[in-house]
């Protein structure tokens, strides 16, 4: 092995927001070898991944792989279960409409569910398509108990995320990275000292005059990047497609019954959210600053959360890094994404760079190679969250000006070509890295109305009465079990209860 | 729509079954061949893919085995090609237990960095196990055990195989010309294909024309005139001579890859025979040398003299050009060498019929369908040229040419990510997936110099004895089960 670089063997990461923690967590649990420091920098407003409390499915996974149970994760941490989202007013005609995750619908024939729901769309008024998701039923009727293994059952093929207190959540994972041996260490960034031969980082000098060296640095700052400011942002900006640069937060009591599902509602100059945890409700506002004044969008959402906001407007600058591992400094969360948080994925992406970063731990000299791999992946995963985000904007129909000039947007052309077969016969691509399974692009597709011109020929064996039957059957049993499950504040209480004894 | 097919070999009479099956309300298939021309009957060995293909179309597997005299097929061996002297199975399988975080060949990698005795990676791969013994039984469905590690794929006689599909359609109603084409009727304006006239004077319309006449491209390449990307500078392989013989050896529920002075030789045995062929490059060894070598090298009785091939690796630029879609040989070439003319043939089939058009064909589903074949093709052509390029062997000026020549980026790139860390390249949607790529990086010695950190988490004690005692089983497992011959004997005999 002659000529190869070392092993990596001391990582720093930079950042004390739950993004910080997190991967603190993940590289000194998944790779025990490693000596991991952190420097908890307090997370600025804008570090949306360390902020924003509703978080997608694959967050069990994330805590599965450190040893994390949902003790530790809802119980302990004080989280509540998340079905999905509901969607109000993003197009005017059609209803509001819910995209929970995993499966909706059954398939039979020869085709997948949805083309069988389209032919009938498009032969008279169906039922909503959302209507054969169970996870969209409890959803919608406040209830929620976990997916059941047995296959087959209505509850068998949904996913579910997390409804998260930050503060609190931070304090667990804190823990926890104390627990697993990572390094703490206080103080502020002062500079950062680039290494002359080749530019990698070679120490970063804190206030106190003291320095931190590492062979890998983790920038998890928050769009600031303080570390990799100092060695390149391009950026790639996607403000084309996402329109909104402001985001203003409001915070509330808790609700006596929880809704599993986050509110997401269309207004004038963006929309407005609203997400309920057993500690606290939380509440904001994205909107465009050249369509609405921050003072006016302070009292829209004083209005619509009962409480005032919570500091002043954020500026967001949505996009991404063109190379998020660049030398030996790798960006991670919004520090490497900005994005807004409709749909939720700012910590989703946090963990999948984690989780990439874990498995492909390079030599020290993190070589063009090994780099390029990773930057392939992070950028794939990062381009779709952007597509599917756009789709909401694309596929609006609204009047306000801001509306308008949102789906009149030329799509970027991964999107437009998702677009044009789906309009076409309702054929969805498949991508790369792709967060968001098939069933939650049909979702949102179905859902704001955009209906392909025609449907597979391979559904033509199935007669369409005999599949609005199966349509019916799926419908009636999905609702006949939805009563009988327990409100998702019960069941959250007889968790606790049971975690007490 | 009226489906005109020209051309009645393996692609004809796979697509003619295949939309008759499925499309019965949208389509009339009306194949055209002619006796007189004859077919290639590519590809007697197949891919895993294949089992999906006829289970949509209801055919039933035994039934199909015994009528085309298939044998079962776990893998391919690949014999001297790194190094002569070399053998290495590519399965149809898994690594290891093909869970877990880690890729397995990760803490193999590790047990030879550290020095450690590990055994040779097939003896962790129960497919290659199965395979090496000469057995076979069908892998477990219970994705708990072992025994589910592993598919399988056929081997039979290509020129069974058309005649057995096309009983199928014409039972589906499918209509069958004999003759053949004289001439094509295309529309002034458009270009389209009006119809085909053939040499009884009759005239064909259609509405979509599917071309798989084969080599010759009668419509894709001679009328529309859609370029060929030539690959031969990278798959310099342009002949090949094939030769069957008598069966005299034991009957491996594998596919024989051997790597010869001049190319490589199949070797492919089916209940009846055994099939070969010396695929080699006409710009470093004469066909008369190829034939005696190919008569040299057969293990059993010659059945034929050797009867020659000619073809040139590379495609069509696009498939689907106005209304006409060419499948098989008609739209592109790749080497047999890992078994994929069936699979490319499935592969365009899936993608007509999921994106079959209206009389009015939409260049959104066109484009599409040529995405996804340009897809395929660049992948497989990557992997073929590996075997090639990834080779120590210098001693004809064949193999000297290939391991020097220059690759394209996209494999050069996947080679030097393998070499760091025994990373792969990972895509979910393509034919040949990690296991694949692992098999031939490590049976050609690209050995990387790393491996991935998380492999080092477990003691070296513990991973020592978990290695030995999954090879341990392994062999356990594969001992346990029956024979080859003996399988194929009680499932799907062919008649005497």
């Amino acid at each position: 092995m002659s000529g190869r670089a070392p092993s990596i063997h001391a990582i720093v990461v930079v950042g004390g927001g739950i993004t910080g923690w997190s991967a603190a967590a993940a590289l000194k649990k998944r790779l025990p070898a490693l000596a991991v420091t952190i420097l908890p920098l307090p997370p600025p407003p804008d570090a949306l991944a360390d902020r924003i409390g509703s978080t997608l499915p694959s967050i069990a996974e994330f805590h599965a792989d450190i040893g994390l149970t949902e003790a530790d994760t809802v119980v302990r941490a004080g989280s509540g279960f998340r079905l999905g989202t509901w969607f109000e007013g993003w197009a005017e005609d059609p209803p509001a409409y819910v995209h929970a995750y995993g499966e909706v619908g059954r398939p039979f024939g020869t085709a997948s569910f949805h083309q069988h729901w389209v032919r009938a769309a498009r032969l008279a008024a169906a039922e909503p398509f959302d209507g054969h998701s169970a996870a969209a039923a409890m959803g919608r009727a406040g209830r929620f108990v976990h997916p059941r293994e047995e296959p087959g059952s209505p509850l068998a093929g949904f996913g579910y995320g997390l409804q998260i207190s930050p503060a609190r959540y931070g304090e667990m994972m804190r823990a926890y990275v104390r627990h697993l041996g990572v390094a703490e260490r206080a103080g502020a960034l002062a500079a950062v000292r680039l290494r002359g031969e080749d530019g990698f980082i070679e120490a970063l000098r804190l206030d106190d005059g003291s320095e931190l060296r590492g062979d890998l640095f983790v920038d998890c700052t928050g769009p600031a990047r303080r570390l990799r400011s100092a060695l390149g942002e391009a950026f790639e900006d996607w403000s084309r497609w996402l329109p909104c640069d402001r985001l203003l937060f409001a915070e509330a009591p808790p609700a006596a019954e929880l809704p599993p599902l986050d509110k997401a509602v269309a207004t004038g100059a963006g929309w407005r959210w609203e997400a309920a945890s057993p500690l606290r409700t939380s509440h904001g506002l994205a909107y465009a600053s050249a369509h609405l004044s921050d003072g006016k969008a302070a009292r829209a959402l004083r209005v619509a959360a009962g409480a005032e906001a919570e500091g002043d407007a954020v500026a967001l600058r949505q996009g991404r890094l063109a190379e998020p591992w660049l030398r030996n400094c790798v960006a991670i969360g919004d520090a490497a994404v900005a994005v807004e948080p409709l749909e939720w994925t700012n910590l989703h992406l946090a963990h999948d760079a984690v989780d990439r970063l874990v498995s492909m731990m390079p030599d020290r000299d993190c070589s063009a190679v090994e780099l390029w791999d990773y930057n392939r992946q992070a950028n794939a995963e990062a381009d779709r969250v952007r597509d599917f985000l756009a789709l909401h904007y694309i596929a609006s129909r609204r009047g306000e000006p801001f509306w308008r000039a949102a789906a009149a947007a030329e799509p970027p052309p991964s999107l437009a070509h998702t677009l044009s077969l789906f309009r076409e016969r309702g054929r969805l691509p498949y991508y790369e890295e792709e967060t968001f399974a098939r069933d939650s692009w049909l979702s949102v597709l179905l859902g704001q109305d955009v209906l392909p011109r025609r449907t597979d020929p391979l559904i033509d064996a199935v007669a369409p009465a005999f599949a609005d039957d199966a349509m019916a059957r799926m419908r009636s049993a999905i609702a006949a079990m939805v009563p009988t499950l327990p409100t998702h504040s019960l069941y959250l209480q007889n968790l606790m209860r049971q975690s007490a004894r | 729509m009226n489906v005109i097919i020209v051309g009645g070999g393996t692609a004809g009479w796979m697509t003619a079954a295949a939309i008759a099956r499925l499309l019965p309300t949208r389509a009339s298939v009306h194949l055209v061949e002619s006796e007189a021309i004859g077919i290639v009957g590519v590809g007697e060995a197949t891919l895993p893919h294949i089992r999906a293909f006829n289970e949509r179309l209801g055919i039933d597997e035994a039934d199909f085995m015994a009528r085309t005299r298939a044998t079962f097929k776990l893998g391919i061996e690949f014999r001297d090609w790194g190094r002569p002297g070399d053998s290495y199975i590519h399965p149809f399988g898994t690594f290891g237990r093909g869970s877990g975080e880690v890729d397995f060949h990760q803490y193999w990698l590790r047990m030879k960095h550290e020095g450690r005795p590990v055994a040779e990676l097939e003896q962790y791969s129960l497919a290659c196990m199965i395979a090496r013994l000469n057995r076979f039984e069908l892998p477990s469905r219970d994705s708990s055990r072992l025994d589910s590690t592993f598919g399988y794929a056929y081997q039979f006689d290509a020129t069974l195989f058309a005649p057995y599909l096309r009983a199928l359609a014409e039972r589906l109603g499918a209509r069958r010309t004999e003759g053949r084409v004289v001439g094509v009727d295309r529309d002034g304006e458009s270009g389209d294909i009006n119809a085909i006239r053939m040499e009884s004077g009759e005239t064909i319309e259609g509405d979509l024309f599917v071309d798989c006449s084969g080599f010759v491209s009668l419509l894709l390449g001679k009328v529309l005139g859609e370029p060929f990307q030539d690959w031969s500078h990278w798959l310099p392989c342009d002949r090949a001579a094939a030769m069957p013989c008598r069966t005299e050896t034991a009957l491996t529920p594998y596919t024989g890859v051997i790597a010869m002075p001049g190319g490589w030789r199949w070797r492919i045995p089916l209940q009846h025979r055994t099939g070969n062929g010396y695929v080699f490059a006409s710009a470093f060894l004469s066909e008369d040398e190829a034939s005696e070598a190919i008569a040299a090298a057969v293990e059993g009785e010659p059945i034929a003299q050797p009867r020659l091939l000619r073809f040139t690796a590379g495609r069509r630029e696009r498939s689907w050009v106005h209304n006409c879609v060419g499948i098989g040989l008609a739209s592109g070439f790749l080497e047999p060498l890992e078994s994929t003319s069936i699979y490319l043939i499935q592969q365009a089939i899936t993608g007509l019929l999921e994106l079959f058009p209206e009389k009015e064909i939409s260049p959104v589903d066109r484009d599409e369908f040529n995405r996804l074949i340009d897809l395929e093709y660049d992948r497989i052509r990557d992997f073929l040229i590996l075997h090639y390029h990834a080779t120590e062997r210098t001693d004809s000026p064949f193999w000297d040419y290939v391991r020097n020549m220059s690759v394209p980026d996209t494999l050069q790139e996947k080679i030097e990510l393998f070499r760091r860390r025994g990373r792969v390249v990972k895509y979910r949607e393509g034919v040949f997936l990690d296991a694949s790529w692992i098999a031939v990086y490590l049976g050609q010695h690209i050995i990387p110099e790393g491996h991935d950190m998380r492999a080092d988490a477990p003691s070296a004690e513990a991973l020592g004895r978990a290695m030995e005692s999954l090879r341990a089983e392994i062999r356990a497992t594969a001992e346990r089960v029956p024979d080859h011959v003996g399988h194929i004997a009680r499932y799907c005999p062919m008649a005497a």
